[in-house]
């Protein structure tokens, strides 16, 4: 009791205020905090509500169609529609597998083009000219990926659908793999490119002056030091690139052909990914059909955060080799 | 120089150059490509109309006098004319890329302006007019004019009669009026959502919390938001904002409004580091020289700090409405798919990019209108960014 | 009638494990000039900064003993500090004024207050700035941005922005070290016209200028208060042997 009294005048002196103003002051910052604690949890929201939505296929008997297999589920090879087929066979497994496969795809692409392209802007390019592309690069990173989106299927299936004509493969529309990769490695490539880019400026001209004066060219010079030098800026360029592959949606769900088994390993097989899978069957609103998209989206939280601890543990790495 | 190293050289330069070469590749294609299907369509109509045709069946008394007016000078051979009847029709491609037979003029002595609405007798603004499309006309004693036989065939069957059963006509449609209003009222309500908050937090953190432990770990949580997908929010949306939007709202399903707070959620770590960054550019002798002259922390904040880092937070909102623009995925998820004409905020509709998603799920996809919209999106979003870029070097001077 | 209007008692003052301040006691005459000289990183800033508590705004400063305004510990917790930053102005080391308009920096502490009166607010600002001696500079440009001013119309401008409140103390921390010669001249012109209406206490890395517009010095060494005196005292015949080497360039 004593204890909570003078609990309780502590609180009443430290509420005291000399000056009206001082008062003033005071429900402002109040007000300032309770805005900062509104920001700070919306994570924990997020994480919260999607977790209670998508633990609901495995826990309750989903309208008499049955529980979900958690194992099945992580490991399955098909993905069928609970509600038209009558089952609980919705299986990620092969699903996961062609998401880290596509965008390992899309990242063998997008970092090359993307760190030479940075280090064409940073030390070669005349100042003009590399205005003019970080512009470019700017514009390219601010297009809405709906737009990727529909240059995919306008552009980019047209081009499959005919180089797999010369494969002798019957491609459906396009809708492939490779078109899936393309797409995904032409919206990365402008974030691996600027953070790329920022990194090989950053490099100490001393440390390539003193390349050049032991006589290396300028080529040698570029490859040899300054991209060794940037190492670091280049990879954590390719972590933010993987997160934005992994979480590419609606460009990814246009092109990739949306297929309900798999895994799909052929560059010409239709493929589906995570987040397309979970733009399908919309139109539900309620029952299994509707928290299963939850389920996936905790899946691909997970495999989101997997991957940036791996390539953030490879990245310390790497960096404890520079220092020697 | 060895001609091996030489070669070795020139060949990294090449790949380089080959590189470099490709964002730019890639830019025009996409340019070209969007432009290439959708100018054809871009004009003041497309802003201003309906995307759903409104249907009409009109009906008509016999017809005893006929239309005096010559076909009008400025019409091609392309028009068709009935001077009996004052209508000239004309084969076009509407913006579902489909043949359609549209009223290109229709004169004042026409009598099918006589026309009542069979489905309503008493609509009196009921007539035909220009850019309508005849889907069909029916007769009494032949079979009908459709418009799959185009618009000769529609003309000359109509001048050998006096009377039809009914014209089934429609307006034009296709247009984008209502998601332009859906995207400008959703950029609105996001950031009357996101813009106080998020500069509220950026102050906070930045201007009264104390340097620790629990402020950083407040920063690294707000930072988080960052890595996740849109699709995850639009999931939150979904299970957050929709429920309770529907429960304290005359809404029965998602909503403009759990849309704009399920985008401002997104924006919130975009505004929060954006206000933040300029901030810390304001020097403390400023906020020194303010508190040392008897202003407490709010005058200091309000009167001296947040105007000099005013540059930043508008960067921060165009930012902002580019984003918002552009988003996709979340709102598929927090608002619907639904294309609508009639707007509320309480209501399911599109904005411009969630209906080019439609647009493209559509069967069969509707290339070419989903083109114009990524137009008129590219337009937007290149303006923005050239606004940004004018914004931010000034701000730089200013403190330089 | 005290004419002492800062007594300061038994002062102690830490930054984390630092201590930056050592058992100061001092007591500062009212309408006279008080020069606070030493090396750098002695703590005469610091201490500068205890009289009208900017230290508060460094999370991690610690102080221990008595400063007393007029008799009143302005480091009890019911002590009003907005109040007496409104009473004891303050003059920076490099001039800052606000990005606003000379009308707009002059009326900001006035406005604070709640001086919302058009006509009061012309007052102040006129006679903020005659008092400052830079009315005939600016009387033409007051609602021209203060940043176009040069360096030491800046600072003169900042000593009108402190008077505009019409403190009884102004507090100058090294005001003319960023100024040219000329400037630095004007400004000790004005600091001795003020002292008949204020007391000052002023920071200076400049013995000649401590010597010229002071009448009382304060010597500080690490931390140490180690001589006070009446400034002819302290530059003619010195205490403490320490003393007399900093005044003779010996060290510092």
């Amino acid at each position: 009791m004593k204890k909570n009294e003078s609990l309780f005048m502590n609180l009443k002196k430290s509420l005291s205020f000399n000056s009206k103003k001082e008062f003033v002051d005071f429900l402002v910052r109040v007000f300032f905090l309770i805005c900062t604690i509104i920001s700070a949890s919306f994570i924990f929201i997020i994480i919260f509500f999607i977790a209670r939505e998508g633990i609901k296929p495995f826990v309750t008997d989903n309208d008499g169609i049955g529980r979900v297999n958690i194992i099945r589920f992580l490991m399955g090879t098909t993905w069928l529609e609970g509600t038209v087929f009558r089952s609980n066979l919705y299986g990620v497994g092969f699903i996961i597998v062609n998401t880290v496969y596509i965008t390992l795809l899309a990242l063998l692409i997008a970092m090359p083009v993307g760190v030479l392209t940075a280090l064409f802007i940073a030390k070669i390019a005349p100042k003009k000219l590399s205005e003019i592309l970080r512009t470019t690069v700017e514009l390219l990173a601010a297009i809405p990926s709906i737009v990727y989106g529909l240059f995919g299927s306008g552009v980019i299936l047209k081009i499959v659908y005919d180089l797999a004509k010369v494969f002798g493969v019957q491609s459906p529309g396009g809708n492939s793999v490779l078109a899936t990769v393309l797409v995904l490695a032409l919206m990365i490539l402008p974030t691996i490119t600027a953070l790329s880019e920022v990194a090989i400026r950053s490099v100490r001209s001393d440390i390539e002056k003193g390349s050049l004066a032991l006589g290396a060219t300028k080529t040698q010079t570029n490859f040899k030091v300054v991209l060794t030098s940037a190492k670091s800026g280049i990879f954590t360029a390719a972590i933010l690139g993987t997160g934005r592959a992994l979480g590419e949606a609606t460009a990814v769900y246009l092109v990739a052909g949306n297929a309900r088994s798999g895994p799909s390993l052929g560059l010409f097989q239709t493929t589906s990914t995570l987040t397309s899978t979970m733009l399908q069957g919309l139109k539900e609103t309620i029952g299994i059909d509707y928290d299963i998209r939850f389920s996936v989206g905790i899946v691909l939280m997970i495999i989101i955060l997997l991957t940036n601890t791996i390539l953030n543990f490879v990245k310390r790495r790497i960096g404890k080799v520079d220092v020697k | 120089m060895s001609s091996k190293r030489k070669r070795i050289d020139n060949f990294l330069q090449f790949i380089t150059y080959a590189a470099a070469s490709i964002a730019v590749i890639v830019l025009s294609m996409i340019f070209i490509f969007v432009f290439r299907n959708g100018a054809s369509l871009v004009n003041i109509d497309l802003l201003t109309n309906d995307y759903h045709a409104k249907y009409y069946n009109g009906g008509i008394e016999e017809v005893t006098e006929f239309s005096q007016t010559p076909k009008p000078n400025y019409l091609d051979d392309e028009d068709y004319y009935s001077e009996k009847w004052g209508i000239a029709l004309s084969d076009e491609i509407n913006r579902e890329g489909k043949m359609v037979v549209i009223v290109t003029f229709v004169a004042d002595d026409s009598p099918l302006l006589q026309m009542f609405d069979k489905n309503n007798l008493d609509n009196n603004d009921f007539k035909i007019e220009k850019d309508n499309i005849i889907t069909s006309i029916s007769f009494f004693s032949k079979n009908s004019a459709l418009s799959m036989y185009g618009a000769k065939h529609m003309i000359g069957e109509l001048d050998t009669v006096t009377e039809f059963r009914e014209m089934v006509f429609s307006s034009l449609g296709g247009g984008i009026r209502g998601s332009l209003i859906t995207t400008l009222y959703i950029i609105g309500l996001t950031l009357l959502i996101a813009l106080p908050i998020g500069i509220f937090t950026a102050i906070y953190l930045n201007e009264f919390a104390k340097k620790n432990k629990l402020t950083n770990a407040i920063r690294s949580m707000i930072e988080m938001l960052t890595g996740v997908p849109s699709i995850i929010f639009g999931l939150m949306g979904l299970a957050v904002f929709v429920p309770l939007t529907v429960k304290y709202t005359p809404a029965d399903s998602a909503n403009l409004i759990s849309g704009s707070l399920t985008l401002a959620v997104i924006l919130l770590p975009v505004v929060i580091r954006a206000t933040e960054e300029s901030l810390k550019v304001v020097p403390d002798d400023f906020r020194n020289a303010s508190l040392a002259l008897g202003a407490n922390s709010t005058q200091t904040t309000f009167k001296v700090v947040l105007p000099s880092a005013l540059p930043g937070i508008l960067t921060a909102t165009l930012l902002a409405i580019g984003r918002i623009i552009g988003e996709s995925a979340a709102l598929i998820f927090a608002i619907g798919t639904a294309i609508k004409d009639d707007i509320s905020i309480f209501g399911k509709s599109t904005t411009l990019a969630v209906h080019i998603w439609s647009l493209m799920t559509d069967e069969p996809a509707n290339i070419e209108l989903a083109s114009t919209i990524a137009l008129i999106i590219l337009i937007i979003v290149l303006i923005l960014n050239i606004a940004v870029k004018l914004l931010s070097r000034n701000f730089v001077k200013r403190f330089s | 009638m005290n004419a002492d209007v800062f007594t300061i008692k038994n002062l102690d003052l830490h930054y984390g494990t630092l201590q930056a301040l050592k058992d100061i006691n001092i007591n500062i005459e009212k309408n006279k000039v008080t020069a606070l000289i030493g090396p750098s990183g002695c703590g005469k800033s610091t201490f500068l900064r205890c009289l009208n508590r900017m230290n508060d705004l460094i999370d991690v400063c610690k102080i221990n003993g008595d400063v007393l305004f007029h008799e009143n510990d302005v480091y009890d917790r019911n002590y009003d500090v907005i109040s007496l930053r409104t009473k004891v102005g303050m003059v920076f080391q490099k001039p800052n004024p606000f990005p606003m308009t000379v009308y707009d920096n002059i009326a900001y502490g006035p406005r604070c207050q709640g001086v919302k009166n058009k006509d009061k607010l012309d007052k102040i600002v006129e006679n903020s700035l005659k008092k400052s001696a830079i009315w005939e500079e600016v009387k033409d440009r007051l609602k021209d941005s203060a940043i176009g001013l040069s360096g030491g119309q800046q600072q003169r401008l900042c000593i009108a922005r402190a008077i505009a409140m019409e403190p009884e103390v102004i507090l100058m921390d090294e005001p003319t070290s960023a100024l040219d010669p000329i400037a630095t001249l004007k400004i000790e012109q004005l600091i001795t016209d003020l002292k008949k209406n204020y007391t000052i206490i002023i920071v200076t890395h400049s013995m000649q200028q401590a010597a010229r517009i002071s009448d009382n010095t304060a010597f500080f060494l690490t931390g140490e208060l180690i001589e006070y005196d009446k400034t002819d005292v302290i530059f003619s015949n010195p205490k403490h042997t320490k003393t007399e080497d900093y005044i003779t360039g010996r060290f510092g």
